[in-house]
């Protein structure tokens, strides 16, 4: 490092508290600490010496992508560049750091140090942070590295801003920034498309493989049979082939292999001797069948090949170099092998494509040897990097990361189906599969319901691990009990079937009437006739006594007749009765003591047996039985003169009723007369409602009042 | 004129002999006493006494063999107490007297109804329409056709009910019930509403008016509906579930939540009710919860489907997928279609 430059920055930085709140390595700012500030000094000074070192080699390796007309996409494409030296700058700059926590240089030194190391780190995140609250304007680039940490720790809206704030400095440069400028747009591209995705997370479980495929250190590119029962990835463990370490600190890559018993993976362990060699091995690619592997390794000038290896028996045949058709002097990785074995789809940088790495695919020939390579086209590869393609068992559905299209940030997966000859539109496989840090090598199961793929997610075993995506589909909709009574008959039964209806018994239905009859004075009881007549008919149906020494009678009356009951003795006015019995009527008893009155003047008796048309005054021929025993009694007794009274109800006006009852006595009288019987021995006399025997109040009692009557006026 | 006779003569020997008591003739005839059992048998039929009626119409074809109406009523008394070798012995005794009696051919048909002899009652619901018109003919028409998922058919033949009996209400709920089913909702809701005018007392229409507003998604109708159900009759518990399905589905999940927890105070055993209880936990991603709600709902019913195809996207969930997937399979064996399409999706 210049040791002017050095001079340089550091004047900076203790120039800068002027303008910041950034606290500078100055003793006025560090009272009664000077020994700890020189120590503090001294460590920054040996932190920024292999800091700017780091950068350096960092800064020259971004001019030289450049010159591609692109800047890298995802972190991994720095390829570790100034690791070593990132890595001595940290210990010495968080000694300063822990000294004097608010320097803003610091901060953004030691973010960009972090950075590099573990990107989605959030210390780095915090450092960057803090340098930009202590001093924005300490580093013109401080927004934007700022930004991708907000960006890789999903926090997709303070990204947008940082970038924002940095595309706003960049557009304040000449035009030569126009790279820069694309970069930071793209970036914004990509922090929009996070936020649509992971507004609706796509329903998966990532569950780790666990400790028997998984360890301590770096497992990934992961390889599955359609089955599900064998996997093989690449893994840098301390048991590699040979044992020897990168730059990095890591062992070289070898492949191994794990397989499935009663559903658990077995431990792991490396593959073939056959295959595994002292330098980098990795695992390509695997058949569908599991027969074929595909092994990548890295020698000479060659700029990493693809193998071919054949599992003959159990143990794995030694790979075979591919043919110039497959490798080139470019890099080549990543193959994937078509269901039927007949097309090779694989991923190479070689020129000629559409921009950094590109899909090709390869279709055998007739001597069983791949043809010339294709480009898969444009709408699957893009001016950005492809990587990790596989080709679902299907034979139509390829899946592959793509830092391009709309990737939230580095490689993204993305899935599209082979649909008459045209690849259909990448779709994104969305959020959680797919995040802002780079997502590769990216394996289907059979069934298309699981997927593999290698993340350094936390909680893993350490370093990146193998994980399991189980896709859930869309949420499922629980199913609701419930009920409906849809068809009546069911809900409440009824029985739709007619009864036949009851019939009528033919048993007698009675009436019993009984009683005494007496002499009306003397209470002694008579021997009277009883006529049962049938006024319907005028017929009388029987002739009973009441016995002579009781005086009692009982008369039986069977339903479904008009009954006129006459009781009758020599010296006595005749005592008459009505019993209208329907059909229907059901037994019924009356008891009927009958008080005989003597043929004197005075006495009155109740002719039931005389009806009249409704409303009118004309005597119904029914009433003919009991006029002729009226007749009888006149004719016996041929001195008497009587009185003929009609009476009504309470039912209509006085004045009508008075009306009606006069025509009615006067029907009779007329009845009487034309019977022979001499006009002068009959009055007839309308009494109206003016004198009831019975209540109004009742059917029973207005039935009582309607009545005619005679009287006695003279013997 | 005989039997007046008689009764005179009695009343004339009471005179005669001068009782101070009154008797009754109750010396009645052997097919009085049939009549008498007869009758006594509609009065029992009427009652819901099948059996009861059976026996007293047995007794009156005991007394009286040539009794045809005791025929076709102890008919009628045994098909309600399902003694249909029974039932149709009389009323083919019936039918060999008059074979046009459309009653009784409409009572051969609901004897095979009740028998599930699907044939045999539409040729004899056919016999009974080829000679007159008869409104119930035309209803259990509808129902067959109805349950042989023939909907178009039995539209028509519950109209052919209604013509005949206007206020044929359960006519008018089967014939809505059918138009739900082939996604009419405007003529099944004027017809559940129509129903519910001549007979307001029927609950289970209010809860059918409800559930088709539910599958509208009109989903305050609904819940008025089955409120309305369960203001009728409290004890109606399928409306309570029902309203809490509503409720569910327009999000109110709380709400929901108490309706089924309200159905369980009432009948602690309502396998109905906790599984509905887990389709609220699923919605809330409480998936142990609905696994335990899933869990009482099947050891109440062992063949609720449902119960299985939520505990089995509960244990989905809870990354139990050999039991999700043996859940699935179960409630598919139930006849739940929708669990066989996640068997396929997401048991391989």
């Amino acid at each position: 490092m210049n040791k002017r430059i050095l001079f340089l920055f550091s004047l900076v930085l203790m120039l800068s508290g002027a303008f910041s709140q950034s606290i500078e390595f100055e003793k006025d700012n560090f009272p009664g600490k000077k020994e700890e500030l020189k120590v503090a000094r001294k460590q920054l000074d040996v932190g920024m010496e292999f800091y700017f070192q780091g950068r350096k080699e960092f800064d020259d390796f971004r001019k030289s992508l450049m010159s591609d007309k692109v800047l890298p996409v995802s972190t991994r494409d720095y390829l570790h560049v100034g690791y070593e030296n990132f890595k001595s700058a940290q210990s010495p700059l968080m000694d300063a750091q822990r000294f004097n926590p608010k320097n803003a240089k610091l901060n953004y030194m030691l973010g960009f140090v972090r950075f590099f190391d573990s990107p989605s780190s959030k210390e780095a995140l915090s450092f960057f942070s803090d340098a930009y609250r202590l001093d924005p304007e300490v580093e013109q680039d401080l927004p934007y590295w700022l930004g991708w940490c907000y960006q890789l720790n999903v926090n997709w809206d303070d990204a947008i801003k940082y970038y924002n704030i940095y595309l706003g400095r960049l557009n304040q440069k000449p035009k030569s920034f126009a790279i820069e400028i694309e970069d930071v747009q793209k970036k914004i591209g990509e922090c929009n498309s996070g936020k649509t995705l992971s507004a609706k997370p796509e329903r998966v479980f990532v569950d780790n493989l666990g400790p028997a495929v998984n360890t301590q250190y770096p497992e990934y590119s992961p390889a599955i049979t359609a089955d599900e029962e064998t996997v093989i990835f690449t893994a840098r463990r301390d048991n590699s082939t040979g044992g020897k370490k990168d730059a990095d600190a890591g062992f070289y890559e070898d492949l191994y292999i794990s397989t499935k018993t009663n559903g658990k993976w077995q431990p792991s362990k490396l593959l073939s001797k056959n295959v595994n060699t002292e330098n980098h091995d990795a695992s390509a690619g695997l058949s569908p069948d599991g027969s074929k592997l595909f092994v990548y390794r890295h020698s000479g000038k060659d700029g990493g090949d693809l193998y071919e290896s054949t599992l003959f028996g159990i143990d794995w045949e030694a790979p075979v170099h591919m043919n110039k058709n497959i490798n080139t002097k470019f890099h080549e990785s990543s193959v994937s092998l078509s269901f039927d074995g007949k097309r090779i789809y694989f991923v190479s940088d070689k020129s000629g494509g559409f921009g950094d790495r590109d899909i090709y695919y390869s279709d055998m020939d007739i001597k069983g040897e791949w043809g010339l390579s294709k480009n898969a086209g444009i709408d699957i590869n893009t001016k950005y990097g492809e990587e990790g393609v596989f080709m679902h068992p299907d034979g139509k559905t390829m899946y592959f990361s793509s830092q391009g299209h709309n990737t939230m940030g580095g490689y993204d997966i993305f899935m599209s189906t082979l649909e008459n000859g045209k690849w259909s539109k990448p779709v994104n496989l969305g959020y959680p599969i797919n995040g802002p840090d780079d997502d590769v090598f990216f394996v289907v199961s059979g069934s298309g319901n699981r997927a593999y793929f290698s993340s350094a997610k936390q909680g893993g075993y350490g370093d990146k691990d193998i994980y399991k995506i189980t896709f859930l589909g869309p949420e499922k909709e629980p199913l609701l009990s419930t009920e409906d009574q849809l068809l009546a008959m069911i809900a409440n039964p009824i029985s739709n079937l007619k009864t036949e209806a009851a019939v009528e018994i033919k048993t007698a239905k009675l009436t019993i009437l009984k009683g005494v009859v007496t002499d009306a004075k003397t209470n002694a009881v008579l021997e009277a006739t009883i006529d049962l007549i049938d006024n319907d008919k005028n017929e009388v149906l029987a002739t009973f006594k009441s016995n002579s020494a009781t005086g009692k009678y009982l008369v039986t009356l069977p339903s479904g007749k008009n009954y006129g009951i006459a009781v009758k003795r020599e010296g006595y006015l005749f005592h008459s009765e009505n019993f209208n019995l329907p059909d229907n009527a059901d037994y019924q008893e009356f008891t009927k003591d009958v008080a005989l009155k003597k043929i004197e003047v005075g006495s009155t008796i109740v002719l039931r047996n005389i009806f009249f048309d409704f409303d009118k005054a004309t005597i119904r021929p029914e009433s003919a039985n009991e006029l002729d025993r009226l007749i009888k009694l006149l004719n016996d007794n041929p001195t008497v003169k009587i009185e003929l009274g009609s009476h009504t109800d309470s039912k209509g006006s006085d004045e009508y009723n008075m009306k009606l009852s006069d025509n009615r006595s006067k029907s009779v009288v007329d009845y009487l007369i034309n019977k022979g019987i001499s006009a002068g021995r009959l009055v007839a006399k309308g009494y109206g409602e003016t004198k009831p025997i019975d209540t109004n109040d009742t059917d029973a009692g207005r039935q009582n009042n309607r009545r005619t009557e005679f009287k006695i006026l003279e013997k | 004129m005989r039997l007046y006779l008689l009764v005179f003569f009695l009343g004339a020997f009471f005179i005669s002999t001068a009782q101070d008591t009154v008797k009754v003739n109750t010396n009645i005839t052997p097919d009085e006493q049939a009549q008498q059992h007869y009758n006594d048998g509609i009065i029992a039929l009427n009652k819901g006494e099948g059996q009861v009626a059976a026996d007293l119409f047995s007794k009156s074809i005991a007394l009286k063999p040539d009794f045809d109406k005791a025929y076709y009523n102890r008919c009628v008394a045994f098909t309600m107490v399902r003694n249909y070798p029974s039932a149709m012995s009389d009323i083919n005794k019936v039918l060999s007297n008059g074979p046009n009696n459309i009653d009784a051919r409409f009572a051969k048909a609901m004897v095979f109804f009740g028998q599930g002899q699907k044939d045999s009652t539409n040729r004899w619901l056919d016999n009974t329409l080829g000679i007159g018109k008869h409104a119930e003919a035309y209803y259990y028409k509808g129902i067959m056709s109805y349950q042989a998922g023939d909907y178009n058919e039995a539209i028509k033949d519950y109209s052919g009910a209604i013509e005949i009996k206007p206020d044929y209400a359960y006519a008018y709920n089967d014939r809505a019930s059918s138009k739900r089913a082939i996604n009419d909702l405007t003529g099944a809701i004027a017809d559940y509403e129509k129903a519910l005018s001549l007979n307001p007392s029927f609950v289970f229409i209010y809860n059918n008016l409800g559930s088709v507003y539910r599958v509208s998604k009109n989903y305050d109708k609904a819940i008025e509906y089955y409120t309305k159900a369960m203001n009728a009759k409290p004890e109606y518990l399928l409306a309570l579930n029902n309203r809490g399905a509503a409720k569910l589905e327009s999000g109110k999940l709380e709400d929901a939540k108490k309706d089924f927890e309200d159905v369980l105070k009432k009948d602690p055993k309502n396998s109905s009710a906790f599984n509905n209880l887990a389709s609220v936990a699923l919605k809330q991603k409480d998936y142990k919860k609905a696994k335990d709600m899933a869990n009482k709902a099947i050891e109440l019913n062992a063949n609720n489907g449902g119960a299985y195809f939520n505990r089995g996207i509960a244990r989905q969930m809870l990354h139990e997928e050999e039991g999700s997937c043996a859940d699935w399979k179960k409630a598919s064996d139930l006849g739940v279609t929708a669990a066989k399409t996640f068997m396929n999706s997401d048991c391989n």
